[in-house]
């Protein structure tokens, strides 16, 4: 079982800091109200569990919608700029220029423009997530090896035959990198849109919890919200496992 | 017969190949010897359409009277390495070429899959690139090259990977599958026992820039041919190949 060999330190280490910060706050006596214990925050999701609930599947649909759309968006672009060199050369320096925008400068703006609906929030996960997928891609297309391509042109196959055939699969583990960067972007994007302006989501839980002073709630969504992005992580490698068995093992020659 | 004449190529700052000509003729093998960066492996490339970026080429190719633009289904490629797409079954890798010109899958796979025993790869339809041994790989990577429709091979070093039991088997399996199929081939190879032991004919090129400067004929017939009467070949090539290099 190879999986639990590999979760059992990662399990450890984690059991050894919560164990370490339940001390901490039973020895030293530290309030509640600022630092509650790991019991506590536990306690505090059971309680509110149903509310916390709903406010997760505000977060799940835009994170989901969100992200499914970037990663749409990403691959046809990449597919234009693929073929069109002169507007990759053109249009990466904006890019990346792009990514300089700090999110909390962009998230009250879209607010402002789009109001507190879905596509405020969606747009914001869009931009976040959106040029890792795209990076990856192009990275990924750049690292056909030239024996493939001069493979199939002899055969006498068009560039799209060619990106249909190799350039797409050689691709396939750089985008699967960038789509588990994105993932883990796109909830963490999707709250802080929700803190900027929303009416359900975990982020404006958290926001309210902390209006409140009830670090051990904002704790609680703060730990729901890393479940997600595991249980997102866990999907993307799931359908890699599911689709990738071609993909597996590297190109090694066997004696 | 396919004829190549007065092939030029040129990079931005060097003339690479000068003024190449020579003639390929079915059921034949001739083979393209020369010191390393004379422009053997251009010839090929430019012949199979896929010259590498940055490099221009002048020249004409004729099938029997008819003018080819490349790259033509004429002829079939195979590059250095066997360049298997690993993410491919040996069944897949062997039916690509069938594929890419125009036949369905299915069609594909039903042309390939009764040659793979004799190929040496029976039982190997569903495997990976990955699980098979080097000759294996440059079994699949001759089965992909030799089922494509061309009536000209075009073998850029196809041992060169191997080793030197392994080379010496595929050389012999090599001439009895072009026995039982035969194609006009055009094969680039350093070794010069390979040459004579498998070719019709030796071109020899010169480096800088790359030109044929001897055309020979191995007279002796493949299965009578021996180290005492390729001797006096042998001697001839290395001459010339050690002129070039001086």
């Amino acid at each position: 079982m190879p999986f639990i060999r590999h979760a059992i330190p990662t399990l450890l280490i984690a059991a050894a800091l919560l164990l370490a910060w339940q001390g901490y706050c039973r020895l030293a006596e530290v309030s509640p109200l600022v630092l509650p214990a790991p019991s506590d925050v536990l306690a505090a999701l059971w309680m509110d569990r149903a509310r916390l609930a709903l406010h997760l599947l505000a977060t799940v649909k835009v994170t989901l919608v969100g992200f499914t759309l970037s990663m749409v968006f990403a691959f046809v672009t990449s597919v234009v700029l693929h073929f069109t060199p002169w507007l990759r050369r053109g249009a990466m320096p904006l890019l990346v220029a792009s990514q300089t925008i700090p999110i909390v400068a962009l998230a009250p703006l879209m607010v402002l423009w789009f109001g507190f609906g879905l596509l405020p929030k969606v747009l914001l996960v869009i931009l976040v997530t959106f040029f890792p997928m795209l990076l990856s891609l192009l990275s990924g297309y750049g690292r056909l090896p030239a024996a493939y391509r001069d493979q199939l042109i002899s055969m006498g196959a068009g560039p799209l035959t060619v990106f249909r055939r190799a350039t797409l699969p050689v691709a396939r583990p750089l985008f699967l990198a960038g789509l588990r960067i994105s993932a883990t972007y796109a909830v963490v994007a999707t709250i802080f849109a929700e803190y900027a302006g929303a009416r359900q989501g975990l982020g404006i839980y958290i926001l309210s919890a902390k209006n409140n002073f009830r670090a051990d709630l904002v704790l609680a969504a703060v730990a729901v919200s890393a479940a997600l992005t595991l249980l997102l992580l866990g999907l993307l490698q799931l359908a890699d496992r599911l689709t990738g068995r071609r993909f597996r093992g590297g190109d090694d020659v066997a004696g | 017969m396919l004829r190549v004449e007065g092939l030029t190529i040129r990079s931005e700052d060097r003339l690479l190949v000068s003024d190449v000509s020579f003639a390929l003729e079915e059921g034949r093998i001739t083979c393209l010897i020369g010191p390393s960066g004379c422009g053997k492996s251009s010839v090929v490339k430019w012949l199979s359409g896929v010259l590498p970026d940055g490099l221009v080429a002048e020249g004409a190719t004729h099938l029997d009277d008819e003018r080819l633009s490349l790259p033509t289904p004429a002829v079939a490629y195979q590059p250095q390495q066997d360049s298997l797409f690993p993410w491919l079954t040996i069944a897949e890798n062997a039916a690509l070429g069938l594929e890419v010109r125009g036949m369905s899958r299915s069609e594909a796979r039903a042309w390939v899959l009764p040659l793979l025993e004799a190929f040496g790869l029976g039982g190997q339809a569903a495997r990976f690139p990955r699980e098979l041994s080097g000759g294996m790989r440059q079994r699949a990577a001759f089965l992909r090259t030799i089922v494509q429709p061309g009536r000209f091979l075009l073998l850029d070093e196809p041992f060169s990977a191997l080793d030197a039991v392994t080379r010496l088997g595929m050389q012999t399996w090599l001439c009895e599958r072009l026995r039982e199929t035969p194609r006009g081939v055009l094969m680039v190879t350093h070794d010069l026992y390979e040459a004579t032991q498998l070719a019709d004919r030796v071109l020899v090129m010169a480096a800088r820039p790359g030109r044929i400067v001897a055309d020979i004929p191995i007279t002796p017939p493949r299965a009578a041919r021996t180290e005492a009467n390729l001797a006096e070949i042998r001697t001839v090539l290395r001459s010339l190949l050690m002129e070039e290099m001086t």
